[in-house]
């Protein structure tokens, strides 16, 4: 059977022209031509209601900043990197990740403890409530860290190593998992490996847990930038 | 511009700044898209910021083989809305209100639709000049075909032309982005 040709269904889609005897009984037996014209109709009345979306309002820059906000307070870096690593094109097993994670949150357990075992040696008269030990994420070089400690008197005493570079300055964060985008900002490092900043009286640690270094450009904006450098969670 | 390809790739790369020309590119569709369905702007502002930090975190499933851009965010948004509304209708029947539910003020218009004019409408921009122009005055205008050519001065047959690749374009976005036939690039987001 001889199909109607492509450009004249369009043509009778919009109405254009009127059919032929020939073809309105084409039209009738075949089902495929049908089909054809129907879908052309679709797309041409869809199209005659998109005036009023050629030029949608973007949204307020605010939502950009949650946005990047959410992305900072995103799930810890262990999961991305075994996300990276495992990036293969079959579905990957359900249980692979979390075994991962487990065990990668182990190594971090250990690691934290020789850590602070080293810092509290060095200052002995220092209580220490909580601590992290904190770990570079996926797109910051590995040999990047730092040690973070909560102390008694509601100071975070931050040390960390081998940052990358900054144009801008870096700056720490304690951010909720639970709730993406909800974070507490601590202050700015200085050039020295160590630092002691002052928590805000009342900061709740039990949802604020995870410590986050970021680079911030100068760009007069006190949100996070979502380019974070290190995290770590904290653990009493 | 840059290609929805070389978005993919950085995107996965981890480069925060091709998420920023995604969201600079079809943030606004999002927006529309959320504001349609859950008919309050401050809701819609939370389902566009959820949208993009979900497509962030989900960035490796996104497919430049399957669908656009465009379509994978607007399925990943459609999700996100759609979820919302669910969840506020627990919410309601949780309260345990006996009042008469209201008549929800668009129910005529369906999310497939609303994303199939969106999809359509971007397609529309996408086009080369003249084309667009031809469709436009066709669509929009209602106008013939000897009337575009009398408002353009193009030929007549140019015009024909002109409608008919421009139609087979927009009908070939229509079936890789398009809701009402089973989005196949929203497959790809499902998860998110």
């Amino acid at each position: 059977m001889q199909h109607l040709d492509p450009d004249r269904l369009i043509l009778l889609a919009l109405s254009e022209e009127l059919e032929e005897l020939t073809e309105s009984d084409h039209l009738a037996t075949c089902p495929d031509c049908r089909h054809e014209m129907r879908a052309l109709r679709d797309v041409a009345g869809i199209g005659s209601e998109v005036q009023d979306l050629r030029d949608l309002p973007a949204p307020p820059e605010h939502v950009w900043h949650a946005v990047v906000e959410g992305i900072a307070a995103a799930p810890a870096p262990v999961a991305d990197l075994t996300e990276h690593r495992a990036r293969v094109r079959r579905p990957r097993s359900r249980w692979l990740v979390p075994v991962l994670a487990a065990a990668a949150a182990a190594i971090v357990a250990v690691a934290g403890t020789v850590a602070v075992d080293r810092f509290t040696g060095r200052a002995p008269d220092e209580q220490v409530t909580a601590r992290a030990t904190l770990n570079p994420l996926a797109t910051v070089p590995a040999s990047a860290g730092g040690d973070a400690l909560v102390l008694a008197d509601g100071q975070l005493r931050i040390d960390v190593r081998n940052l990358p570079l900054t144009t801008g300055f870096h700056e720490v964060w304690l951010l909720d998992p639970d709730q993406p985008g909800k974070m507490v900002a601590l202050g700015n490092l200085p050039g020295t490996p160590e630092a002691v900043l002052p928590l805000p009286p009342g900061t709740d640690l039990n949802r604020y847990r995870v410590v986050d270094v970021s680079d911030e450009p100068h760009d007069g904006d006190a949100a996070h930038s979502g380019n974070s450098l290190l995290r770590g969670t904290l653990t009493r | 511009m840059s290609s929805d390809d070389e978005l993919a790739g950085r995107l996965r790369a981890g480069d925060q700044a091709a998420l920023r020309v995604a969201y600079e590119r079809h943030g606004a569709a999002v927006l529309y898209l959320a504001q349609r369905l859950l008919g309050n702007r401050a809701d819609a502002e939370d389902v566009t910021q959820v949208t993009f930090v979900a497509a962030w975190n989900g960035r490796d499933s996104f497919d430049p083989q399957r669908g656009t851009m465009l379509g994978w965010l607007l399925g990943i948004a459609r999700r996100k809305a759609v979820d919302r509304l669910r969840s506020a209708a627990r919410d309601e029947k949780k309260a345990e209100t006996v009042r008469a539910q209201p008549a929800p003020v668009q129910a005529v218009e369906t999310p497939e639709r609303i994303v199939d004019r969106l999809v359509v409408a971007d397609e529309l921009d996408r086009l080369p000049a003249e084309q667009r122009r031809t469709l436009e005055l066709a669509f929009f205008d209602d106008l013939t075909h000897p009337q575009i050519a009398a408002v353009t001065g193009l030929p007549l047959g140019t015009v024909k032309s002109h409608i008919r690749r421009g139609m087979a374009n927009l009908r070939r976005r229509w079936e890789v982005d398009g809701a009402a036939l089973g989005s196949r690039s929203a497959d790809s987001s499902r998860a998110l």
